[in-house]
């Protein structure tokens, strides 16, 4: 049903042939300004994974580590809440698609609140195009729907990445923490914003190598970031219709009230303001 | 009395126009060539100046129509009548320009009218979106209203009078509902936007700041606007509007240190860091300020007095609004954003072509009540026993 | 005709690289490439079809993957933009130097890397290069102030010319020399010159250490090959003892040129540039290696590198093309005195096998004080492409030496195990970290197909004629470096010469990681689907 990948931060060797494997695959273009591997590579309109080098102290030494960073799928995809003309969309096989780049429905209006809703920072923009559309990790739809791995995964030379069951991915990776007394004991996108379809095990702290865990000194949410709006969203009928009902009363209340009693009332205050004067 | 349209030009308009045809020509260069040509936006910083001062000041500071209409027309408080229609006038061509403002910053802008066809509904923006677009319409129907009376077209005016009270109705209910979402906006932005503005009643703030903002900018613009036409301010009104930014002002204060109370963040606002003394100044200069200038007589009854605290509420909700789109977001957003000169050009453009909208409609049409007119409302208002002002209409 | 060309060409551009792989699948690389990788796997592996490219049709079946390499590789550069992910470098990587693959993960602070390029030699799109260093030394020669001097290895000499459309193998060490001259080089000298020197001192050393004088086990390992000594730091540390204590000939040359050549010319050291042609990429990481400033630390100038750029074959050919200098019409030359001179000896260094017989043989002269007999100026088990060779040499006085030479990593893994577990029976192990020792190098021109024996062979045989027709042929008998011990080393493994020539080495095993994360340990065993 749902995929995962499971990526295992202690068997990634750092190079980056995943990248390169989503740019082949995506027809991508390169950019020299845009790396993709290293301390500067960041996700962009052109890159939708990366390999992030963190250089990270631990009790013995400092190490290396490298993360490879693409859209985590959220199981409740905040993109395609905040969508207003719903061109996000989570499909059954897991991936979370754009639909005017994937299924050619050009509804985007660019607003780009996609991009300030996302709670992993995703979503990039085509800045320098006059019609720009928001890119994105696809999960290799077209593969995941044929039952093949992601292009990325299907390159990684150390196993690294694990294409799979998200159910039977969660099992293995409690078994590997289990297993191996250097894993964090943890697995991220297990539960943060919901649960996501792109897991992570590592064996230095998560916040190290650039997943967010806290956020103003507090953990990050586990609930879906979707469920905030609703909460705020499925007051609407009500607000529209009980202030319009109040509205109305007020409305029709104060008009009768000034047409029969105000006089004094209204002598009364304009009095007093009189005399402050 | 029929006359002709007339526009005089003085050399502030001259300048005012020139800001306007220059952000008009930049707007076409970002419109063919895109964002980046013109924008400093990035993958970082995907909302600017346009979104955080063009909308959502732009739509708060129009906030002034829909509380006068409320005073107004649901409360009749009938002495404030006068300045209820400049304040819907400058809500009315606010919204016009937040709503251009918002075409120039979406990236796919023929598509602007795609968002009626497909209901993104569980969208905050989609709230946004659908009651700014009607609330406009019913301004500009509303406005219809002033319109037909200055062409002398009453048979169509007498057709609009009869909708006119369900028009102001939703006229109230809808600028509630988007101000409330613009800052609903934001709740997604949990564990992005700093916890002293992010909460999940941001929206009541939002609509609450925007109410209170109402009656300062009818001050403010009242003043101006009687300085410009050598008019005398009308202090009473702006006086006893005082009463309302006052206590909602208060109500305002209280429920924002109750909401940090209960999410357990307040002691944040005392960390020193850049974003609590933003918090800080927000709070004590714009909020606390502005609430004890009103609430001394000797203040309030002064015009200074009144105009100098108008002009902190008015400040301080742009500053708020500032806050949530660029303080508040810049630890977790990462990257450098600045608006570029462009940017800057449009939106002053923008802000140019609002006053010479102002200034012309103003001359054109019946806005302002006429000089002795003002006066016999002023005497009527002392002396009027259940009639109020003479109505405008 | 041109106009059909240059259509052709925009056709070729507009073809994505995925449609490209395509293309590329359907015409079967794996049957085109067999032949060549065949060859650039040493023969003691066994017969290797490729078998990362042994797969089906459709993408990503041609896609495999490949090595990681750091973007501050002193010596390797990857363009990401050509990469096709074919897994060449994977095979060069694993299969024939035992790298990658050979260590735990996670990885520690380093990326396991011993800089041989011989990924840069298999990588179909040239996406893995050398890292250019020609602007520095266009700098240097466009500086007036500097004096820049310049040697060139022996296996260049080889191979230089197939950049310019001779055949493998074709003699271009008298064109070389007139090139680098036109380049602008202030004086171009040879490495040969130091390689005889280094089978002055190894020799030396290695009798000692038979004789039992030096406190050093024996066998004896050769130091010359930087990615062999980095292989050995990072994979064996526990046998650096045995690998003897002499310099590269590349790192003797900087450290003689900054201060025995500067002083003979009276040049103040830093005006002073020195520049090296090298078959090799792992060269440029040597002369970066921090304590390869021993002229700088003589002249108490610890800043002064002994090698301050270095260039591979391809670099070179690159600048003589940039400069339109075209081999084949070039008159041959001579090197400059002084440090020119070489013996056959030192010409065989380019060979796999070259470095053990220029040895051997002035380890006789010096143990017996005579001319070896005639057998050792054709050692034959010494010669050739087998991955791992064995000889032995009765010398009299020290007995039988029994000698043996491997090249490529993955043989040298073979030989080194051996030696750890207690049951090698030599006295002295020749490692090259290339196939076919430096002829073979990773900073070699790249050939059509794929590197191949058949190429090898044609420039180790150039070579071994070279030594063949040479009028001296063993390194003692080098004027130049008679005269070097005469006038300033006085003798092999004097004070100074330890100084100047030769080094320690540092265990890099804390680089890879031995106690690893147990779940990742079975990963250097991929399973090809």
């Amino acid at each position: 049903m749902a995929k995962a990948v499971l990526v295992d931060i202690t068997k990634c060797v750092g190079c980056g042939g995943c990248t390169v494997a989503c740019k082949l695959y995506n027809e991508l273009t390169w950019e020299e300004k845009e790396p993709q591997l290293g301390e500067k590579a960041n996700l962009c309109a052109n890159n939708w994974t990366v390999v992030q080098k963190f250089a990270v102290d631990t009790p013995e030494t400092g190490v290396w580590r490298y993360i490879k960073r693409q859209c985590m799928h959220c199981l409740e995809p905040a993109c395609e809440s905040a969508c207003f003309t719903h061109s996000f969309v989570k499909t059954k096989e897991g991936a979370v698609i754009y639909k005017p780049t994937e299924l050619k429905q050009d509804f985007c209006v660019g607003c780009r609140y996609c991009m300030i809703a996302c709670p992993f920072d995703i979503p990039k923009f085509e800045w320098d195009k006059a019609l720009p559309f928001v890119r994105k990790c696809r999960f290799c739809n077209d593969r995941l729907k044929a039952g093949e791995p992601p292009a990325c995964v299907s390159v990684c030379p150390t196993g690294a990445l694990k294409f799979g069951e998200r159910e039977e991915l969660l099992v293995e990776a409690r078994q590997r923490i289990s297993a191996s007394p250097h894993y964090v004991k943890d697995i991220y996108g297990e539960k943060e914003y919901g649960g996501t379809s792109w897991l992570y095990l590592s064996d230095v702290p998560f916040e190290k190598i650039g997943l967010k865990t806290t956020a103003f000194e507090k953990p990050v949410s586990k609930e879906p970031i979707p469920l905030y709006s609703w909460n705020v969203l499925k007051w609407t009928p009500y607000i529209f219709v009980g202030w319009g009902a109040v509205l109305t009363a007020l409305h029709y209340y104060t008009k009768r009230r000034v047409e029969v009693h105000e006089e004094e009332m209204y002598e009364a205050v304009e009095t007093k303001e009189d005399i402050k004067q | 009395m029929q006359r002709t349209w007339s526009f005089k030009l003085t050399p502030y308009r001259y300048i005012l126009i020139a800001l306007a045809v220059i952000m008009v020509v930049v707007a076409l260069v970002r419109l063919v060539l895109g964002l980046g040509a013109v924008t400093n936006l990035n993958d970082h910083w995907p909302w600017g100046l346009w979104i955080g001062f063009d909308l959502l000041c732009g739509i708060a500071l129009a906030g002034g129509g829909f509380s006068t209409a409320f005073i107004v027309h649901v409360l009749h408080k009938g002495k404030y009548l006068p300045i209820v229609r400049a304040a819907l006038l400058t809500s009315m061509i606010g919204y016009v320009i937040a709503l251009v403002a918002l075409l120039f910053d979406i990236g796919r802008w023929p598509n602007f009218w795609r968002p009626f066809f497909y209901w993104g509904y569980h969208s905050v923006l989609f709230e946004v979106f659908w009651c700014i677009a009607v609330y406009t319409t019913v301004q500009i129907l509303e406005f219809g209203d002033i319109f037909l009376e200055r062409v002398k077209s009453f048979p169509l005016k007498k057709v609009l009078g009869y909708a006119m009270t369900p028009l102001l109705i939703i006229g109230i209910i809808l600028p509630t509902l988007h101000q409330s979402s613009l800052g609903s906006l934001y709740v997604v932005a949990v564990d992005k936007l700093y916890p002293l503005w992010w909460s999940m009643i941001m929206g009541f703030f939002f609509v609450w700041s925007a109410f209170f903002l109402g009656p300062a900018m009818v001050t403010l613009e009242g003043t101006l606007a009687a300085r410009a036409y050598k008019r005398t301010p009308e202090l009473p009104i702006f006086q006893s509007l005082t009463k309302v930014t006052l206590w909602m002002m208060i109500v305002y204060l209280i429920v924002k240190i109750i909401d940090l109370v209960y999410r357990g963040v307040l002691s944040l606002a005392f960390n020193g860091s850049f974003e609590s003394n933003m918090f800080l100044i927000e709070m004590i200069v714009f909020i606390i300020v502005p609430i004890i200038m009103y609430a001394i007589p000797a203040i309030r009854t002064k015009l200074w007095g009144v105009v100098t605290a108008s002009v902190l509420v008015i400040v301080g909700v742009i500053f708020n609004r500032m806050n949530v789109v660029f303080t508040g977001m810049a630890a977790q957003m990462g990257g450098h954003y600045f608006p570029s000169p462009w940017e800057w050009l449009v939106t002053l453009g923008m802000w140019s072509i609002l006053i010479l909208a102002y200034l012309f409609i103003v001359e054109n049409f019946p806005i302002l009540v006429k000089e002795d007119h003002a006066e016999e409302a002023a005497v009527a208002s002392r002396a009027s026993v259940g009639k109020g002002v003479p109505s405008g209409t | 005709m041109m106009s059909l060309n240059s259509k052709e060409l925009e056709e070729s551009k507009e073809i994505t690289r995925r449609a490209f792989l395509k293309i590329i699948s359907g015409l079967g690389l794996t049957g085109l490439m067999a032949g060549g990788l065949s060859g650039c796997v040493p023969k003691q592996t066994g017969e290797i079809t490729p078998p990362l490219l042994a797969k089906s049709k459709m993408w990503p079946e041609n896609v495999v993957g490949r090595i990681p390499i750091d973007p501050d590789n002193p010596s390797i550069v990857r363009y990401d933009e050509k990469c096709i992910l074919c897994g060449q470098c994977i095979q060069a990587c694993q299969e024939t130097q035992s790298v990658y693959g050979f260590y735990n993960l996670p990885v520690v602070d380093e990326t396991i890397c011993i800089n041989c390029g011989q990924c840069t030699l298999v990588c179909p799109t040239g996406a893995i290069s050398e890292r250019d260093d020609t602007r520095k030394v266009l700098k240097a020669l466009a500086d007036p102030d500097k004096f820049v001097v310049v040697q060139t290895a022996p296996a260049t000499r080889v191979a230089l010319g197939e950049e310019f459309g001779m055949p493998a193998g074709a003699w271009v060490m008298g064109q070389q020399v007139a090139a680098l001259r036109r380049l602008g080089f202030d004086a171009v000298l040879d490495t040969n010159f130091t390689a005889d020197l280094t089978i002055m001192e190894e020799a030396t050393e290695l009798i000692k250490r038979i004789k039992g004088e030096i406190d050093k086990p024996l066998p004896q390992f050769t130091s010359c090959s930087p990615g062999w000594i980095k292989f050995c730091e990072y994979f064996y540390p526990e046998l650096l003892p045995h690998m003897s204590s002499c310099k590269s000939p590349q790192q003797m040359f900087g450290a003689l040129a900054k201060t025995y050549y500067a002083k003979n010319k009276n040049i103040p050291p830093e005006k002073f540039v020195s520049v090296s042609i090298m078959p090799c990429t792992a060269k440029k990481f040597e002369a970066k290696r921090p304590e390869m400033n021993d002229s700088g630390l003589c002249l108490g100038k610890p800043a002064l590198r002994d090698v301050d750029i270095v260039l591979t074959t391809r670099e070179l050919a690159r600048l003589l093309k940039q400069r339109n200098i075209d081999l084949n019409k070039l008159p041959k030359e001579n090197y400059d005195p002084l440090m020119g001179e070489s013996t056959g000896g030192a010409i065989i260094f380019g060979a796999t096998g070259g470095v053990m017989e220029a040895a051997v043989r002035t380890a006789y002269f010096f143990v017996t004080g005579q001319q070896p007999p005639a057998s050792l100026f054709n050692l034959t088990p010494v010669r050739g492409l087998s991955g791992i060779k064995e000889a032995q040499v009765d010398i009299p006085g020290a007995g039988t030496v029994k000698v043996a030479i491997c090249h490529g990593m993955a043989n040298g893994r073979k030989v080194l195990e051996k030696v750890k577990q207690g049951q090698s029976p030599w006295h002295f192990i020749e490692f090259m970290a290339c196939p076919g020792g430096c002829l073979g190098g990773g900073g070699q021109p790249r050939t059509t197909a794929l590197p191949s024996d058949e190429i090898r062979t044609k420039r180790l045989n150039s070579l071994y004629q070279a030594d063949a027709r040479w009028q001296r042929r063993e390194s003692h008998e080098n004027p130049e470096v008679v005269a070097l011990y005469h006038k300033f080393l006085e003798h092999p493994m004097s004070e100074l010469a330890e100084k100047l020539l030769h080094t320690e080495y540092v265990s890099r095993a804390d680089k890879l990681n031995r106690t690893a994360v147990a779940a990742a340990r079975s990963w250097k065993l991929r399973v090809v689907k």
